[in-house]
């Protein structure tokens, strides 16, 4: 489970973003809806703990993670977060394998690649380098990279916000089976696609936004 | 995880072709211009100290030096030979050795001495000159010209092709040196006894024109190298010969180190465009490092931003630019002594030895700048990621 509570996030141009308190449930999908710069993707990286709360802590599974160092934010990260982003994160010049197999650095078991990659049906692109590979099949690899550590949550970030509608419908749908059991968080503006979750929730809701010494906007 | 990085170097060939090229053509060239400089300047001095003194008529002490060192410049003229046996005579010296210079072979110079001149020499085939009209060539002239044992040379009045041909005294090659890397392998070695009996036979052969007056004739030399027997009795054959206004009498290796101040200007001017070589060169290898390491650090952020901690992404990078600095660390050493070696062929006409196989501590030093230029600047940026908050 993640608890968030009383999060909050100042930015360098006084900009703050305050979040209500927010409860995930395990083996729960989510879907976090809203126009751009509203936080969606903040409040990912506050969960993943690849941004520091300015005040306010996340709680998974009993850890407060928002008290830890970077450290230990990045081996939790590691041992149970998944993350997908838009831009798929890739090293280009090297291939689907190694891109996965850079886990392996962190002593992540790796030994099941071809079952994940079968899954999403890109088990032949196995060899092949990230650059030759369309949208669609390097999205499918950075989601076969969330998904071979066996995480205890996963987190994607607009995961089909480059790919066309019926692309990113089919890798959607694909994603959510793979998350079965585990936490998933998907942040999208595309409402067409909330309906395949658990639980939706709309950022206008769930987030304001203030300027320091200003008005709240929501 | 050395796998790996091994792996991250094979993706990216092409730049890792470019990284390591120019900085093996930076430190090479560092490296080289240092070396050279060092065995210039060593090797002529070097060259000077084996013998304490020498002595031949009076004029210029660097002319003396340069032609009974290197082979170069015209002899002064001529001294009595009476002069190597009364230094024979003294007991103060350990080597006297008569030096006579004026006929060539070809490009080659024809040196009348005795055997002593080529002490700490070895023979490639054949022995040492004991009789008249008998001589040993260095290995670069026994190359040109096809020489073996048993063969016979035509020598030439003066040191020019266009002299007069002695060919009445024909010299008998009997010895042929081992490549010396120095102005030896460039000369004929016979006695000076030889050189007076091809100028006495052929006295009245010769057209006004080709003689000059610098030939030694019969109980003549050009010069005398002396090895005195420690420093008092240098010293008082110093005071006896230098006192005598028909004689010139110099310590080769003060000469060769006056004529090295002497070009000190050049020898700055030199050393300055060294330095701006190296300063150059320090410039690119940081822009090429640091080129790479914009392209890393966008990578570094990706690793990290999938969970891969500083800890290991800094063993990675330290991995992949060690390989990297040391590659081309070992590569620009290789280049600049190849270098050494090819130019070792072409300066030893000039009496300059450079030889591949010396490496100086500072090159070490070199080396070891360039190895840490190639990895310290990645290493920092990512120790100064690792203590950010937040990624």
């Amino acid at each position: 489970m993640i608890e968030v509570t009383a999060l909050r996030k100042r930015f360098d141009g006084g900009s703050v973003i305050c979040y209500s308190d927010l409860r995930f449930e395990t083996g729960k999908s989510y879907v976090l809806l809203g126009a751009s710069g509203c936080g969606k993707s903040t409040l990912l990286n506050l969960i993943a703990g690849v941004l520091t709360p300015s005040e306010g802590s996340v709680v998974v599974d009993g850890v407060n993670l928002s008290g830890e160092t970077q450290r230990r934010k990045d081996a939790f990260r590691v041992a149970h977060i998944g993350y997908v982003f838009q831009d798929f994160k890739l090293i280009e010049e090297m291939s689907v394998e190694d891109n996965i197999g850079i886990l392996a650095l962190e002593r992540v078991d790796t030994s099941h690649i071809d079952d994940v990659l079968n899954a999403l049906g890109i088990l032949k692109l196995k060899k092949r380098r990230v650059a030759r590979l369309s949208g669609g099949e390097k999205q499918r690899v950075a989601i076969a990279r969330a998904l071979v550590k066996r995480p205890d949550i996963i987190l994607a970030d607009e995961p089909t916000g480059n790919l066309n509608y019926a692309i990113g419908r089919t890798i959607m749908e694909e994603l959510i089976a793979a998350a079965k059991g585990r936490t998933l968080i998907c942040v999208t503006h595309d409402d067409r696609l909330a309906g395949l979750f658990d639980e939706r929730l709309d950022m206008n809701d769930i987030a304001s936004s203030i300027e320091e010494g200003g008005d709240m906007h929501v | 995880m050395f796998k790996f990085a091994l792996k991250n170097m094979a993706v990216r060939k092409s730049r890792l072709l470019l990284v390591v090229l120019s900085i093996v053509i930076s430190a090479g060239v560092a490296l080289l211009s240092y070396n050279v400089a060092q065995q210039v300047s060593e090797g002529i001095v070097s060259t000077a100290a084996y013998y304490d003194m020498i002595i031949g008529p009076s004029g210029s002490a660097t002319q003396l030096a340069m032609n009974t060192m290197f082979f170069t410049d015209e002899p002064l003229g001529t001294i009595p030979y009476s002069y190597v046996e009364e230094l024979r005579a003294s007991g103060l010296t350990n080597a006297v050795v008569p030096f006579t210079m004026g006929d060539s072979f070809n490009s080659a110079r024809i040196v009348g001495t005795t055997p002593e001149f080529l002490e700490g020499k070895s023979l490639a085939a054949g022995g040492m000159f004991a009789e008249v009209f008998e001589a040993v060539v260095g290995a670069q002239v026994a190359k040109t010209y096809g020489l073996g044992v048993g063969d016979s040379i035509i020598t030439s009045h003066g040191l020019n092709t266009a002299g007069t041909q002695h060919d009445a005294s024909p010299l008998t090659v009997v010895g042929i040196l081992k490549t010396t890397g120095t102005a030896y392998d460039n000369a004929v070695f016979t006695s000076y006894r030889t050189v007076w009996a091809v100028h006495g036979s052929e006295e009245h052969g010769h057209d006004d024109d080709d003689d000059d007056g610098d030939e030694a004739h019969e109980g003549e030399v050009c010069a005398i190298l002396v090895r005195s027997k420690g420093f008092n009795e240098y010293y008082r054959l110093s005071a006896y010969y230098g006192g005598n206004a028909q004689l010139l009498c110099i310590n080769p290796s003060t000469v060769l180190r006056e004529v090295l101040d002497q070009v000190d200007l050049s020898a700055r001017i030199v050393y300055l465009l060294c330095g701006i070589i190296l300063v150059m060169n320090i410039l690119v290898i940081s822009v090429v490092t640091l080129l790479n390491l914009f392209d890393a650090r966008k990578e570094i952020a990706l690793m990290r931003l999938i969970g891969i901690s500083m800890k290991r992404i800094a063993q990675l990078y330290l991995i992949q630019n060690g390989i990297t600095g040391l590659m081309a660390v070992v590569l620009a050493m290789l280049l600049s002594h190849g270098c050494l070696g090819f130019m070792s062929r072409f300066v030893a006409s000039m009496g300059i030895v450079l030889s591949a196989w010396a490496i100086y501590p500072l090159e070490w030093t070199i080396a070891a700048l360039v190895f840490v230029i190639s990895v310290l600047p990645t290493m920092i940026s990512i120790l100064h990621m690792s203590t950010k908050e937040g990624l």
